[in-house]
């Protein structure tokens, strides 16, 4: 069992820098292509689910770390904590089965995106006076003018892209557990929850 | 060394020499002072008196204000439009037109830029100084799990092989005449064939690289030792600690200050 | 010494073992390398020996494994780590990803073993310099070409000092100039009597020259054993995918030809070469 337990450890400890990796790149290549999505959260989900809840976590909490640390993106640091929780969920969704079926991978990226969404709009407002100095913007300025508050606009702002992001994020790590051998889910503890 | 890291910048500076530990607590204390300490002002203090003499200091003056205005500067510029002119119910302070900036909202503005300023200065300025190896060797040595370093230093080596790679795949779809172009989903669906690829095969590595780091004895049991060795000055445990009672000092601080008015 | 007996290996989920009944010895010392064509069990044996199978992948074991006296299966495995040291087949995968220098690269394996930092300076100082990247030493590992590379991951086992060293296709990156080091270095440790060398290899060329023995096999099964230049002539092995130096391949080319005398032995090195051609010379 120890065994088990350490190599287990060892190989998602591998895994998880090339999770980041993913986030990184593949969120760079969308916003190359102008595609008004993040999805630079694909990798931390797909720790989760493969790996676990907790797995999932740390990968989310370094990632926004490293986006700082190697100055391609500070401003995503303070928001370490959302990406955690996002990673935490996906774990969670697949012990619970969530990701066996297309549908539910995609209601548990709307879910996670709402709570991605609730969380982040407090760090937003606090920190960056609820403005992201991007294109979304419009969104917050918009709300502002109806009179709705910093913070109510700020989780309007957030809900009018993070559930979509997340649901197609989840979409496709779900269509990549399908893709991935079978010896290769093998290594990890959450791979039988996920397949039929 | 050019080829180390994203950020760090080598400079001859005394700074430069410092323990890792000792610069993460200053930029620490900084964080914690700018978000925690009420009144629009006190951020700006901070600024003035403490970062930019360090950045001067380090070297690093000019590549700290300019990394940090690019950063900083679309914020500010929405954070003034939006929360300045859209305040609902404010007094107006200023009337450009039709258009008024309210004295709340600029306030509140006021307050967040100076957040956004010291938050994404000190951690620019810790960066730029700071050899991440070397921070991570520094945490190891206080007792972090040589996982935990294992993780962020390869995840900063890692990420800017993988951009290249990306950017590879990007090249050769537009050399080929595939330009990412069109609708929305036109260009989804030129990207998302290149992205699996390149996801699916490097996590066909992963197995190999986790027999290759335990080959190298990663989960040997009993203590490790380090090849490198981090000089510390006498007096920086000194200023360490006193900068952990100084972020615990402004912590109360503020709370009361909060409390008060 | 390292023994084997009656092992037969599958991988979870495998109906086909990848290792059929394989029983081998290899005396201390010994330069012993595995040929055999893709997909032959070569990376599944180096796997037994570093006690990846079954530690890390499950499966079905059947056998004995022994390496220095005790059964690795049963061994701890911290003890199986200081006694086999295994440089993988992919050096790009070999680098930790975690130093920034060459040189902390090649530490990493000492800092994990615990060994004192003067010690380590020194090891490091010479398994640079044994296998040629003294002058890489301060740059980025993950900046290096392939043969730099794998150059690296081999130092970076090497100084780990292991009784057996497992290389799996080591030169795979490698110019002949770098290949022939490599092997020129393997050869001479083993000479030296510090470590019994196995070592999975294509370039037969190589394997004729330096090697005490080669080991064939073909899907999971020994197919031959014995001396490289016996076991590189023979035609089943050759048949089976196995590379052939080129005097066997200009001897092979005359037998098609039907000027090769019937059970002659073929040439496998270049000395044996210049006997037979001679003697073929003054016959005709
Ligand atoms: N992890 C694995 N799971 C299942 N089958 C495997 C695995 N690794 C290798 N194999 C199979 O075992 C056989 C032997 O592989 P390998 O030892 O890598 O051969 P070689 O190194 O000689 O090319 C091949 O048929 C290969 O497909
Ligand atoms: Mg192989």
């Amino acid at each position: 069992m120890a065994d088990i337990r350490r190599n287990f450890t060892t190989i998602t400890i591998v895994l998880i820098p090339v999770a980041i990796a993913i986030n990184i790149a593949v969120g760079q290549l969308i916003y190359a292509a102008k595609i008004p999505l993040y999805l630079d959260t694909i990798g931390t989900i797909l720790v989760g689910v493969l790996a676990g809840p907790w797995a999932g976590a740390l990968t989310g909490l370094v990632s926004n770390l490293v986006w700082g640390l190697s100055g391609l993106n500070v401003t995503y640091a303070p928001f370490a904590a959302v990406a955690a929780i996002i990673g935490l969920l996906a774990g969670l969704f697949a012990e619970a089965r969530w990701l066996r079926s297309w549908w539910k991978a995609i209601l548990a990226g709307l879910i996670t995106g709402l709570v991605a969404a609730a969380i982040s709009a407090p760090i937003s407002a606090y920190v960056w006076g609820g403005v992201t100095g991007s294109g979304t913007d419009v969104i917050v300025a918009m709300f502002r003018g109806f009179g709705l508050g910093v913070l109510p606009s700020t989780f309007a702002q957030g809900i009018s892209s993070d559930p979509l992001d997340k649901a197609i994020s989840f979409l496709l790590v779900w269509l990549i557990v399908r893709a991935l051998p079978m010896r290769f889910l093998a290594r990890f503890p959450g791979a039988s929850k996920t397949t039929d | 060394m050019a080829e180390v890291f994203g950020l760090y910048k080598q400079r001859a500076s005394f700074i430069h020499g410092l323990h890792p530990l000792t610069k993460l607590a200053v930029s620490g204390f900084f964080l914690l002072a700018g978000l925690s300490l009420p009144g629009m002002w006190s951020t700006y203090l901070l600024v003035i008196f403490g970062l930019l003499p360090l950045a001067f200091l380090s070297r690093l003056l000019l590549e700290l204000v300019s990394r940090t205005g690019r950063i900083v500067l679309p914020f500010m510029i929405s954070v003034f439009l939006i929360q300045g002119i859209l305040w609902s119910g404010g007094t107006p302070l200023i009337e450009v037109g039709p258009i008024s900036f309210k004295q709340e909202g600029v306030q509140f503005a006021i307050a967040s830029s100076g957040r956004i300023l010291i938050v994404v200065g000190s951690f620019l300025w810790f960066a730029l100084t700071t050899r991440p190896d070397q921070l991570m060797l520094a945490l190891a040595e206080r007792g972090l799990p040589s996982s935990l370093s294992y993780l962020i230093v390869s995840s900063i080596q890692i990420v800017p092989r993988f951009q290249a790679r990306a950017n590879t795949i990007l090249d050769a779809q537009r050399s080929r005449g595939l330009e990412i172009a069109g609708s929305i989903f036109q260009r989804a669906r030129a990207v998302l064939p290149l992205v699996a690829p390149l996801i699916l095969s490097s996590l066909i590595d992963v197995e190999e690289r986790a027999l290759a780091i335990e080959v190298r004895g990663f989960n040997y049991p009993g203590p490790k030792t380090s090849y490198r060795e981090i000089a510390q000055a006498a007096w920086e445990p000194m200023l360490q600690r006193f900068l952990l009672l100084a972020m615990a000092g402004t912590l109360i601080l503020s709370i009361v200050l909060r409390l008060v008015s | 010494m390292i023994s084997l007996q009656g092992v037969t290996y599958s991988y979870p989920g495998t109906s086909s073992p990848a290792l059929r009944d394989l029983s081998l010895e290899i005396p201390r010392g010994q330069f012993c390398a595995v040929i055999g064509p893709n997909g032959a069990g070569k990376t599944t044996l180096a796997y037994i020996l570093a006690g990846f199978i079954p530690h890390f992948y499950h499966g079905s074991l059947q056998g004995e494994v022994n390496v220095e006296g005790k059964n690795a299966a049963t061994m701890p495995q911290r003890e199986l780590l200081r006694l086999v040291g295994l440089i993988l087949q992919n050096p790009f995968n070999q680098i930790s990803g975690t130093k920034v220098t060459v040189q902390d690269e090649i530490a990493f394996g000492l800092e994990n073993l615990g060994i004192p930092r003067e010690e380590m300076v020194a090891r490091v100082a010479a398994a640079m310099e044994l296998v040629g990247v003294s002058e890489l030493a301060e740059r980025s590992p993950l900046g290096l070409s392939g043969g730099q590379m794998q150059r690296v991951a081999i130092a970076s086992v090497l100084v780990m000092q292991p009784a057996i060293l497992v290389l799996d296709e080591p030169t795979s990156q490698l110019d002949p100039v770098g290949s022939r080091e490599v092997f020129q270095a393997v050869r001479e440790m083993a000479s030296s009597g510090q470590m019994t060398v196995i070592m999975i290899e294509h370039k037969v060329e190589w394997v004729a020259a330096f090697a005490d023995r080669a080991i064939a096999l073909v899907d999971g099964a020994l197919l031959a054993d014995g001396e490289p230049r016996h076991v590189l002539a023979i035609d089943t092995v050759w048949r089976a995918g196995v590379g052939q130096t080129r005097y066997t391949l200009a001897a092979r080319r005359l037998q098609e030809l039907g000027k090769w005398q019937d059970g002659k032995r073929l040439p496998v090195t270049l000395d044996e070469a210049t006997l037979t051609f001679k003697a073929f010379q003054k016959r005709r």
